[in-house]
């Protein structure tokens, strides 16, 4: 059992860090910026996210083993993956709008944003690429969700400085959030030591 | 005033490019647009995923709830991704494995999923076949630059041709494709005279109409 946790927690830290989402293969980094604007919208992004790459996981895992084997599995699988969220999606849009009226409300025409992106969908086609164990599959989704959290929130506490009048007109807003973006994707290679291939 | 039959906008070009000017679709340009050939296999995986998916989910009855209908969006780019691989496949035999994984994403991108809804889908459909028609020529110019720049200074060469030694060969790296789009993107707005900064993505808000 206890295996099983660190090997886990190795692959959490491996997608926060190593091969964080955002930072080593852009993943999503159009929603981070997005999601950068409002802290609320940080927590509410993250929990969606991380969510959905920790369940998507865990059914992609035996997904996956069926189908990848077969001669032409790759060129279903991006259709698996969006039955696998879409099945994910209308189950927590239902179950919120049962339970939690209000919120389905007030997040309803933006949920499918921190569900049907690049991050979410990128972390069940690199974990296929792994080979991991269940195990590993589940720290790796969690672990995006939480690397997807670490960028958002580098992003938040830069956003009011990278869009003040000191930054000169043309390059306000998203021009230096990609500049930024690439100057922390810069130090956290420096930091892990390692190069991604893209 | 009357109304011209037909007008369209050449925003996608320029003015609203996707990656450069409302940064709708940025991870495989920056991660992915290493070289010229990676640029060409990406943009024509983007004409066929999105252009031809923006085409069909034309067809998808506004009736259905706004929630579902991004669904059925997604699944056909899903479906579309089978013919663009095949196609892939045939044509670019040694395609590297990292860029194959950005043409999956492509499934999901903001082009299909959110611009339809706030723009494409508001005109008439020869009207909108056009308009998303510039903004893949837009995403394909956007490609192309960064592809042939990274190419010339990570590895001296375009499209294969040696022509003088790296300069740059970190311009292969992800975090040069960040601040090289965002330069880009400054340079973008400056020449099309758009100073005025934009609200940081807010292309990506479903109720915001154009």
């Amino acid at each position: 059992m206890g295996e099983i946790f660190a090997r886990m927690i190795t692959f959490a830290m491996v997608s926060i860090f190593t091969e964080n989402a955002i930072f080593d293969r852009a993943f999503g980094a159009n929603v981070a910026i997005y999601a950068s604007r409002k802290d609320e919208h940080v927590i509410g992004f993250t929990v969606g996210i991380t969510a959905m790459t920790t369940l998507a996981s865990i059914a992609s895992y035996f997904l996956d083993r069926l189908v990848l084997p077969l001669e032409y599995g790759e060129l279903f699988m991006p259709l698996i993956y969006l039955g696998i969220i879409g099945v994910l999606y209308i189950g927590g849009l239902l179950l919120l709008w049962k339970f939690f009226h209000s919120t389905f409300k007030k997040i309803k025409n933006f949920v499918h944003l921190a569900i049907f992106n690049c991050a979410v969908i990128g972390a069940l086609f690199l974990n296929a690429s792994f080979g991991s164990d269940l195990a590993g599959y589940i720290g790796y989704g969690f672990g995006t969700g939480i690397g997807f959290f670490l960028a958002s929130f580098f992003l938040n506490i830069a956003h009011e400085r990278l869009d003040s009048e000191k930054i000169p007109k043309v390059f306000r807003g998203y021009p230096i959030m990609l500049i930024y973006i690439g100057i922390v994707s810069l130090a956290f290679n420096v930091l892990v030591g390692y190069t991604a291939k893209f | 005033m009357k109304r011209s039959k037909f007008s369209v906008k050449p925003d996608g070009l320029f003015r609203q490019n996707i990656v450069l000017m409302s940064g709708l679709l940025t991870a495989p340009v920056i991660a992915a647009c290493t070289t010229a050939e990676n640029a060409l296999v990406l943009v024509l995986s983007f004409f066929m995923i999105s252009y031809t998916g923006i085409l069909i989910c034309r067809f998808i009855p506004r009736k259905i709830a706004y929630s579902i209908r991004i669904l059925l969006y997604a699944i056909v780019a899903g479906a579309m991704f089978i013919p663009t691989k095949l196609v892939l496949d045939m044509l670019f035999p040694q395609m590297e494995q990292g860029v194959l994984l950005y043409v999956e994403l492509l499934v999901v991108n903001s082009l299909l999923l959110a611009k339809t809804e706030t723009r494409f889908y508001l005109k008439p459909y020869g009207e909108m076949a056009v308009d998303a028609l510039l903004y893949v020529v837009g995403y394909a110019l956007a490609a192309f630059t960064v592809g042939f720049i990274r190419e010339m200074l990570a590895f001296g060469t375009l499209f294969g041709h040696r022509l003088f030694d790296p300069v740059v060969p970190s311009a292969k790296s992800p975090f040069f494709g960040f601040i090289m789009v965002g330069i880009l993107a400054a340079l973008c707005r400056a020449i099309v005279g758009k100073n005025t900064a934009p609200k940081t993505a807010r292309f990506l808000d479903p109720n915001e109409e154009e």
